[in-house]
């Protein structure tokens, strides 16, 4: 291991990110630092880490938004760095400029980089600079919803409003019809003031039957700059990814190498270091579209790790570090394929209705090409204080129709009961005969999901018995506090994480 | 030999479980099945042919069964039944909650409006996204009990009807 490497790394995140993070460093002999809100006293990666911090309370901007407070955290525990995982400050160019003026090594883009990516309209001004192909629509932001009104006119209907500082699916709508245009402008500017604190939206023609093709880049501060190939990540809700894969179906090798090159020229274009995703939009014809460069680890990068046999988060750990790109990252091959479902909090039978609750009972599936990452266990409780994932189910196959039934499989065998999760929806959508054919477009759910696959009504008798039997044999849970109906314990082994016989006596 | 009753959306559902060598027969209508635990919560059972992996688990009077990633929910009869959220409210069509604790960020209608049923009325926020809410008759907007900013449970109706006849 190198010299090089931190010695400690502070974690600026929560839940299933902060845990694959915090393993990251522990892969690297690198000591980790949680920090963690009011609502997260109890949560899995404050327990994950050797160190943990109190933040503060649970809404983010008093916690996991406080950049004051996090810097604070890092120097009072001695972290050289801090790794930000996804959202949270991971794309706010204030916190790359807070750690270099205290001395601190963000695990991330130089500021200047995720400026430029984290503006939508600038960047699609620059990158139609580099000659990277770009959706028609509007090149500035605008407030008049005259100028929305004539831009739509131009493009056709439908069109898309995005938010200039956007992400995750917030403050985006799709209009289709003249008369919905200032009803739609009206709710995404609201939602991005709230999730971005910035108002400002454009408008871009809405491409129907299209993939969303994504590339994984890595590029070191030694001007080397690589692609880790594609994840396709069509299915989407509300703009938000719940399935992806990795090969495409849409790619061939031609298609595959040229977005690459691409996706290579859109990170070098913006001085990229780290690693970052570029989006694109690819339609029928297999013409595609520069969308956006997401400029921090993406929530779906396990399926890349598990085709490549590469671990991106130690990569990212390594370039924050100084160090050059590791030398597999210059011979890297797609092998198999892989699936990932994201679970999160929320009711697949009613809209994705996030859910909340506390966690009664919780089995992760285990075999062969099977990886979990999570940030729960037994006995966490799901608040509305945040995002509602909870954890990633993985999976990696020789091949799609196998990788899709060990995914069935899994999800089977991922048992979660506490709060409603959208395990059934993506069996259905998995078992689905269009999804098995490839023919996965980012309007797949409104399309084929209204007739299901799964019925509740075979199960009932089953359900039945195994309820008799369990009424028998389960002893009811330790009651904690009063009130809220049985609480159930971790066990230590499943609330200490990180904790090993005979390891304090080295200290 | 025990006799166990559920509520299964409505409908009673009767059982007789028998304690066996390899674990428990239970007896659903004309079906049996042979169940074994294996940890808690957790249990497996060989249904044509094939091993199910199943869990349970029991809170407040509702039994929770995930069989194949389809998630049963069973109540015991005499039990009050409480649930919280939405489905609480399902026999009160003139009164319009939020589906789950969050923040108004926008009121659609005013007192005397009259509204339809699946018409957004009220737009919830919480964890990070907007719900929005639809009334689920037609009616008249009597009394609208909040305003924008508030914070609102599943508890307290945001909007009250007077129904159309």
């Amino acid at each position: 291991m190198s010299d090089k490497l931190f010695k400690k790394v502070l974690v600026a995140n929560r839940s299933e990110i902060a845990v694959r993070v915090i393993n990251a460093c522990r892969v690297l002999g690198i000591k980790s630092v949680a920090v963690f809100s009011e609502a997260d006293r109890g949560s899995k990666h404050r327990f994950a880490a050797d160190e943990s911090v109190f933040i503060g309370p649970p809404p983010p901007r008093q916690s996991y938004l406080d950049i004051g407070k996090i810097i604070q955290a890092a120097k009072e525990t001695g972290c050289e760095a801090i790794h930000p995982g996804y959202g949270f400050l991971a794309e706010n160019s204030e916190f790359p400029k807070a750690c270099r003026d205290a001395g601190i090594v963000f695990i991330g883009p130089p500021p200047d980089a995720m400026l430029l990516m984290g503006n939508k309209v600038e960047s699609r001004i620059k990158m139609s600079g580099a000659g990277v192909p770009l959706i028609p629509g509007m090149t500035a932001s605008a407030v008049d919803p005259k100028v929305f009104r004539e831009a739509a006119d131009k493009a056709g209907y439908p069109v898309m409003i995005k938010a200039a500082a956007g992400g995750g699916g917030k403050g985006m709508r799709i209009v289709h019809q003249p008369n919905e245009l200032n009803d739609a402008l009206e709710a995404a500017r609201r939602e991005a003031l709230n999730a971005f604190n910035d108002d400002s939206v454009y408008l871009e023609k809405y491409i129907a039957n299209a993939r969303h093709i994504e590339f994984q880049v890595l590029a070191d501060s030694h001007d080397n700059c690589v692609h880790a190939f594609e994840r396709e990540c069509s299915i989407q809700r509300r703009h938000q990814k719940i399935i992806e894969e990795t090969p495409s179906v849409a790619l061939n090798e031609q298609l595959r190498t040229r977005m690459g090159d691409a996706a290579v020229a859109v990170a070098k274009a913006a001085g990229y270091v780290n690693a970052g995703t570029v989006e694109f939009l690819v339609d029928e014809k297999g013409a595609f579209y520069f969308l956006e460069m997401n400029t921090r680890i993406q929530v779906e990068h396990p399926i890349t790790e598990m085709v490549t046999g590469t671990d991106l988060v130690v990569e990212q750990i390594r370039i924050a570090a100084g160090l050059p790109l590791s030398e597999q990252m210059h011979h890297l091959t797609q092998r198999g394929h892989a699936i990932e479902c994201r679970i999160y909090a929320e009711d697949g039978e009613n809209s994705f209705m996030p859910s909340t609750g506390r966690i009664l009972h919780y089995t992760e599936p285990i075999g062969p090409g099977i990886r979990v990452d999570s940030g729960i266990t037994r006995g966490s409780e799901i608040t509305i204080d945040y995002d509602p994932i909870m954890a990633k189910l993985i999976v990696h196959a020789p091949d799609r129709p196998g990788a899709i039934r060990k995914m069935i499989n899994a999800l089977h065998e991922y048992k979660i009961l506490g709060v409603k999760t959208s395990k059934r929806f993506m069996v259905d959508v998995l078992g689905h005969p269009e999804f098995q054919a490839g023919r996965t477009y980012t309007n797949f759910l409104g399309r084929h999901m209204g007739e299901r696959l799964s019925a509740v009504d075979d199960h009932v008798a089953l359900a039945a018995a195994v309820a008799s039997v369990a009424s028998l044999t389960t002893r009811r849970g330790i009651t904690v506090g009063s009130g809220d109906g049985p609480a159930v314990v971790p066990s230590p082994w499943e609330a200490l994480g990180a904790w090993e016989i005979g390891d304090s006596i080295h200290e | 030999m025990n006799k166990h009753e559920f509520l299964v959306g409505g409908k009673q559902i009767e059982t007789q479980t028998e304690k066996s060598s390899e674990g428990y027969t239970v007896r659903v209508g004309n079906q049996s099945y042979n169940i074994q635990q294996i940890s808690e919560g957790l249990f497996s059972v060989a249904v044509d042919g094939r091993r199910k992996i199943i869990a349970a688990a029991t809170v407040n009077g509702t039994t929770f069964v995930d069989i194949d990633s389809v998630v049963v929910e069973l109540q015991e009869p005499s039990h009050d039944g409480f649930a919280g959220g939405a489905s609480d409210h399902a026999e009160a069509p003139d009164k319009i909650f939020a589906p789950m604790p969050g923040k108004i960020v926008k009121l659609m209608v005013a007192v005397g409006d009259t509204v339809e049923p699946k018409q957004q009325v009220v737009i919830v926020e919480a964890m990070k996204m907007e719900n929005p809410v639809p009334a689920r008759a037609k009616g008249t907007v009597k009394a609208i009990n909040f305003s924008v900013g508030d914070q609102v449970t599943t508890e307290e109706p945001i909007v009250e009807l007077e129904l159309a006849k």
